[in-house]
C-alpha cells in the first residue's frame, strides 16, 4: 500500500465515475427490453447490499487492504491463493473494458485503426495515471466529475430541446410482469456494474474518515444508479426497444441523432470523448488495484515499478481476450457474470464475511471473558 | 546513466575543491596598515574601482589611516561629507590617543552616519567591502570599522511592464532590494512584516530576503521556504530564476510552481494571503510561495474591479488558456479525422480552401505556429527602432501573402492567430509560455490520432497538474482536491464583503475580516448629505 489519503467526497466521485464507466457505454440490462431501467434500479438496491458485505469487511480489518485479510481469515495459504485469484480477476475486468472501449473507438470514429493502436494509447494514460497513485486519480476524478455533469446536463438538454424522446418507447411499463426485470437484474446489472464495486475494498483502507464511508458508497451507488437508469431510459425513449436493443452503444445512437439548428449535430464524437474519460477511471482503478493487489500479495515495495509490466499484461490479455467485437459482448453479458462475477463479488466475500464474523466473535468473546477474569 | 550522476554528485560534495575565494579559513587582519593594504590589493587583484585614500590624522601622533570603498557601490557624497570631512575636522580631537582609542574615537564620535560595526577577521571585510561599505583602518590595530555607506546607481521606480493594469498603483519593483523591501512596507506598515535577510552564491554572495507577515503565514511553510534556501549552495545567483529552479518541488513540469511579479501590490496581496515572498537583489522578479494553479489566472485588477467583471474575466482567461493549448489541435483533428463534426456548408467551405493547398493540415498547422513563433521571438530581440518592421513582416508571413502562395488555408490563419491573441492574454507569462509548449504536443496527438489523441493529452495533462505540488499544498487547490469554502477566489470571485477568509491551505490565520461587512446604506431613499426634511426630495 502506498501512503495516501483520500477524502470521503473523492471517493464518492472515483466510486461515481466508476460505476458509470463502461455501464453507460453498452447495452446493459436489454434483456429486461423498455425495463431497463426498472431493471437497473434493482440492481443498485441488489448491488447496496453486495456493497454491505463489503463494508462490514473492512470495519473488521479497517487499516488493511483484502489481500491480506484474506490471509488472517481463511489462513496463510488459501487466503494467499484468494488474493491471487483476484488480481487476476481484477486484471481480466480491466482488459475487458479496456477492449470495450477500444472496439467503441473502433467502431464510432476510426475504423481502419487497428485495436492494438486505440488500446496501447489508452493503456499508456492509464499507467501514468497509476503511476501517480491513487491521490492524484482522485483529484483528478473531482476536476473531470465536474465536467463529465456539465457535459451530461448539456446533452440532456439538447436531447430534449431536439423532440426526440417519446415516451411512448417506454410503455408499457412491466409488461411481461416483474419476472424478465427482475431476472435480468439479478442475472446483469447486479454485477455490472453495481457488483464491481467490489475493487473498492482495495481503496477503502486509503479513507482518511471512514465514519462517512457508508452513506459516501451509498450516495455514489444511487447517484450512479439513477444516472444510469436515466441514460438507459432516454435511449429507449429516443432510439426505441428495437434500435437501442441492437445498437452495439445506444447512448452514441442517441447523442447521434441530436439535431439543432442543422449546426449542433454528429455530436457524439464529444460524448465518446466524455467516456473515455469514465473509462479512464473505471480501467484506472481496476488496474491500479491490480498493481497494489499485486505488490500487496508478494511484498514489493515499490508498486509503481509494477505498472509497466503489468499494463503488457493487461495490454496484450484485453487484444486477445475475443476474437470479435460480438463475441467479447457475448462473454461479458452471458459467461462473465456466472463463472466471474458471482464468485468474486458475492461468494467469496460473502464467505469471507461469514468466517470473519465468527473469529471476531471468538476473539471479542476471548477478551471479554480475559477481562472477567 | 546513475555512475554518471553519482559522479557529478561527488566532485559537488567535496568540501576540498570549493572555489576558493571567500572560503579560507577566518583569517584576523594584520595589525600594520601596510601589510593589510597590501593583503587586499593582492586580493583583489589591484582592482581599479577599489578606492585606497590613506591620510594621516592627529598633529602629533601622526596615526596614519585608511579608507577603502568601491567606487560606484557607495554613496561618495556622504562619504566626503560626514566621514572623510569630519576625521579632518576632529583632527584635533584624535591627538595624543593610541590608534586603537582613535578608531574608537572615529566610530563614537566623528563617523557621522548611521550604522558602524567592527570587523576582525579578512571574510567578513571583503564582503561588507563588496556590497559597498566603506572600511576604515588605522595602523596599529587588528580591526577595521565598517562603515555602511551603500549607494550607488540605482534605477527609478518605474511602471512594471511585464503586468500592466488599467486600474491599479503604477510603481514597479526595481533592481534593488531595499528599494523593493521599502515599496513593500509601504503598503503593510505592520510590525509583523518580517524580512529575513541571507546571502546566497558563494562568489556572487547575492542578497535575499524572505518577507512573510508573521502570523498569517504558516509557519510550517515559512520554515520550509528557508530551509531550501538555506539548502541552496550555488556559486552564483543573478536573478530570481536561479532560485526559482533549485527550490521548486517538481523539476519535470512546463508549469511554473513558483509564482513571480513585479508588482509590489501583488506581492502585498499575496503576502496578506500567507504567502511568503523571496526577494533577490539585482532583479525586480519577486517569488511568491506556495503558488497554486489558479494564482495564474488571477491578475491583481480582480481585485481592484467590481466581482462580477472580474468574475467574468476570469471565466475569459480560463477559455483563454485552453484555447491557446487546443485550438490548433482542434482544428487539425476535426479537419482531419471528424468531418462530420463541422456543419455542412463550413465543411465544403474548408474542403475548396485545403484543394489548393498541398499540405495535410497538421503540416500546416506546424508550420503556422512555428512561424508565429519565430515572429515572436524575433519580436522580442529586435531593436525598438526595427520594431515596426517585424509586424509588416509578420502580417505577410501570416496573412493573406502566405494564402494567396498557397501555403496555408485561410482557416488556418484564423486559428493560428486566435490561438496566438489567447496565448498574450493569459496574465501570467510563465504559464503562457507553458501553454505554448503543451499545444505542440497537443497538435501531434490530434494528428495521429484525432480527438482520441486530444482527450488522452487532456486526461494526462490534468494528471500532471493534480500531481504537482508546490511547497506541499496540491497544486489544483481548491479545485481539486475541492475545498468549496475557499472557492471563492477561484474561477469566480466573490465580493469583497463575502471574502472573510484566507486560503486555509496557505495561512494559518483565517480571519480576514469581520463577518457580515456588507456595505450598509443608510436606509432612507433620500440624498445623504443634504438635511431633509420630511417629504423633501424623498423619492418615496
Amino acid at each position: 500500500m502506498e501512503k495516501a489519503k483520500i477524502s470521503s467526497y473523492q471517493l464518492f466521485v472515483l466510486m461515481f465515475l466508476f460505476e458509470l464507466g463502461s455501464a453507460l457505454l453498452v447495452p446493459l440490462a436489454m434483456g429486461a427490453k423498455q425495463d431497463a431501467w426498472i431493471a437497473i434500479l434493482i440492481g443498485m438496491v441488489g448491488g447496496f447490499f453486495l456493497f454491505f458485505i463489503y463494508l462490514r469487511l473492512y470495519f473488521y480489518y479497517p487499516d488493511i487492504p483484502p489481500t491480506e485479510y484474506a490471509q488472517r481469515i481463511m489462513g496463510k495459504w488459501l487466503g494467499r491463493c484468494i488474493a491471487f485469484f483476484y488480481i487476476l480477476y481484477f486484471a481480466y475486468l480491466a482488459a475487458r473494458v479496456l477492449r470495450d472501449f477500444g472496439e467503441m473507438l473502433i467502431t464510432f470514429a476510426y475504423p481502419e485503426t487497428p485495436l492494438f493502436i486505440t488500446n496501447t494509447l489508452f493503456m499508456l494514460v492509464v499507467i501514468y495515471g497509476v503511476r501517480k497513485g491513487i491521490e492524484v486519480m482522485a483529484r483528478a476524478g473531482e476536476l473531470l466529475f465536474v465536467l463529465m455533469y456539465l457535459l451530461a446536463a448539456v446533452g440532456f438538454v439538447l436531447i430534449v430541446a431536439s423532440g426526440l424522446i417519446d415516451l411512448n418507447n417506454i410503455k408499457p411499463i412491466l409488461e411481461e410482469g416483474i419476472r424478465p426485470v427482475v431476472k435480468t437484474a439479478l442475472t446483469q446489472t447486479l454485477f455490472i456494474p453495481f457488483g464491481e464495486s467490489v475493487v473498492f475494498a482495495m481503496i477503502f483502507p486509503y479513507l482518511n474518515n471512514p465514519k462517512k464511508l457508508k452513506w459516501t458508497g451509498l450516495c455514489a451507488l444511487g447517484l450512479s444508479g439513477f444516472n444510469l437508469a436515466i441514460a438507459m431510459a432516454i435511449n429507449i425513449s429516443v432510439l426505441g426497444v428495437d434500435l437501442a436493443t441492437r445498437s452495439q452503444f445506444p447512448l452514441l445512437s442517441t447523442v447521434q441523432s441530436i439535431s439543432i439548428a442543422e449546426f449542433l449535430e454528429r455530436l457524439d464524437v464529444f460524448f465518446m470523448l466524455a467516456l473515455i474519460i469514465n473509462g479512464f477511471f473505471k480501467i484506472g482503478l481496476f488496474f491500479y488495484v491490480t498493481v497494489t493487489a499485486t505488490a500487496s500479495l508478494f511484498k514489493i515495495k515499490k508498486p509503481s515499478s509494477l505498472a509497466y509490466p503489468l499494463g503488457i499484461v493487461t495490454l496484450l490479455l484485453s487484444n486477445t481476450i475475443a476474437s470479435n467485437f460480438s463475441e467479447h459482448l457475448q462473454e461479458g453479458l452471458r459467461q462473465v457474470p456466472f463463472i466471474l462475477h458471482l464468485p468474486f463479488q458475492v461468494i467469496i466475500p460473502l464467505l469471507l464475511l461469514i468466517v470473519a464474523f465468527f473469529i471476531n466473535r471468538k476473539k471479542s468473546s476471548k477478551q471479554k471473558n480475559d477481562i472477567h477474569r | 546513466m546513475p555512475s554518471f550522476f553519482k559522479r557529478g554528485k561527488q566532485v559537488k560534495n567535496n568540501p576540498n575543491k570549493k572555489d576558493g575565494i571567500n572560503h579560507n579559513l577566518p583569517q584576523p587582519l594584520n595589525i600594520s596598515l601596510a601589510v593589510n593594504l597590501d593583503f587586499i590589493n593582492q586580493k583583489t587583484g589591484n582592482s581599479s574601482d577599489i578606492v585606497i585614500r590613506t591620510k594621516k590624522i592627529g598633529t602629533h601622533t601622526q596615526l596614519t589611516t585608511a579608507v577603502l570603498y568601491v567606487e560606484g557601490m557607495v554613496n561618495e557624497q556622504s562619504i566626503q561629507d560626514f566621514l572623510i570631512e569630519s576625521m579632518m575636522n576632529n583632527s584635533k580631537d584624535l591627538n595624543a590617543l593610541g590608534p586603537q582609542e582613535a578608531l574608537e574615537k572615529l566610530a563614537e564620535d566623528v563617523v557621522s552616519l548611521g550604522h558602524v560595526t567592527w570587523v576582525q577577521e579578512w571574510d567578513a571585510l571583503f564582503l561588507s567591502l563588496m556590497s559597498g561599505n566603506t572600511i576604515i583602518l588605522v595602523d596599529g590595530v587588528k580591526k577595521a570599522l565598517n562603515v555602511s555607506t551603500k549607494g550607488g546607481e540605482k534605477r527609478a521606480i518605474e511602471e512594471p511592464s511585464s503586468q500592466v493594469t488599467v486600474r491599479g498603483p503604477r510603481d514597479g519593483f526595481t533592481e534593488s532590494l531595499s528599494t523593493n523591501t521599502t515599496l513593500i512596507r509601504k503598503r503593510i506598515n505592520s510590525p509583523n512584516l518580517w524580512v529575513e535577510s541571507m546571502q546566497i552564491g558563494r562568489v556572487t554572495n547575492t542578497k535575499v530576503a524572505m518577507v512573510y507577515v508573521h502570523g498569517i503565514a504558516n509557519d510550517k511553510i515559512v520554515n520550509e521556504v528557508r530551509r531550501r534556501l538555506k539548502a541552496i549552495d550555488i556559486d552564483s545567483i543573478l536573478e530570481s530564476g536561479y532560485i526559482e529552479q533549485l527550490i521548486e518541488d517538481q523539476t519535470s513540469t512546463t508549469f511554473p510552481t513558483l509564482y513571480h511579479t513585479e508588482r509590489p501590490d501583488s506581492v502585498a496581496g499575496n503576502l496578506l494571503e500567507g504567502r511568503v515572498a523571496i526577494i533577490v537583489d539585482g532583479t525586480p522578479f519577486v517569488l511568491l510561495a506556495p503558488a497554486i494553479f489558479i494564482q495564474f489566472f488571477q491578475a491583481v485588477e480582480d481585485y481592484y474591479a467590481r466581482f462580477d467583471i472580474s468574475t467574468a474575466l476570469r471565466f475569459l482567461r480560463i477559455l483563454i488558456f485552453f484555447i491557446s493549448i487546443i485550438a490548433p489541435a482542434t482544428f487539425v483533428a476535426a479537419t482531419t479525422f471528424h468531418q462530420e463534426m463541422i456543419p455542412t456548408n463550413l465543411v465544403i467551405a474548408i474542403a475548396a480552401q485545403r484543394e489548393t493547398v498541398p499540405f495535410p493540415a497538421f503540416v500546416e498547422a506546424a508550420m503556422m505556429e512555428v512561424t508565429f513563433e519565430i515572429l515572436r521571438e524575433a519580436g522580442i530581440r529586435l531593436p525598438r527602432a526595427v520594431g515596426s518592421a517585424i509586424s509588416i513582416v509578420g502580417a505577410l508571413v501570416i496573412g493573406q501573402a502566405a494564402v494567396q502562395a498557397g501555403i496555408v488555408t485561410p482557416a488556418m490563419v484564423i486559428i493560428v492567430s486566435i490561438t496566438a491573441i489567447a496565448n498574450f492574454a493569459t496574465p501570467s507569462f510563465a504559464m503562457a509560455i507553458s501553454a505554448r509548449l503543451i499545444r505542440f504536443a497537443f497538435m501531434v496527438a490530434a494528428a495521429l490520432f484525432g480527438f482520441y489523441g486530444v482527450i488522452l493529452g487532456l486526461i494526462m495533462l490534468i494528471l500532471h497538474l493534480c500531481g504537482l505540488r508546490s511547497f506541499g499544498v496540491p497544486y489544483m487547490t481548491p479545485i481539486a482536491p475541492v475545498i468549496p469554502a475557499e472557492l471563492g477566489d477561484t474561477f469566480i470571485r466573490v465580493p469583497w464583503w463575502a471574502l472573510w477568509r484566507r486560503p486555509s491551505f496557505i495561512s494559518s490565520n483565517r480571519t480576514r475580516k469581520g463577518k457580515n461587512k456588507h456595505p450598509q446604506p443608510p436606509r432612507s431613499r433620500g440624498i445623504v448629505n443634504t438635511d431633509m426634511e420630511q417629504g423633501d426630495r424623498n423619492e418615496s
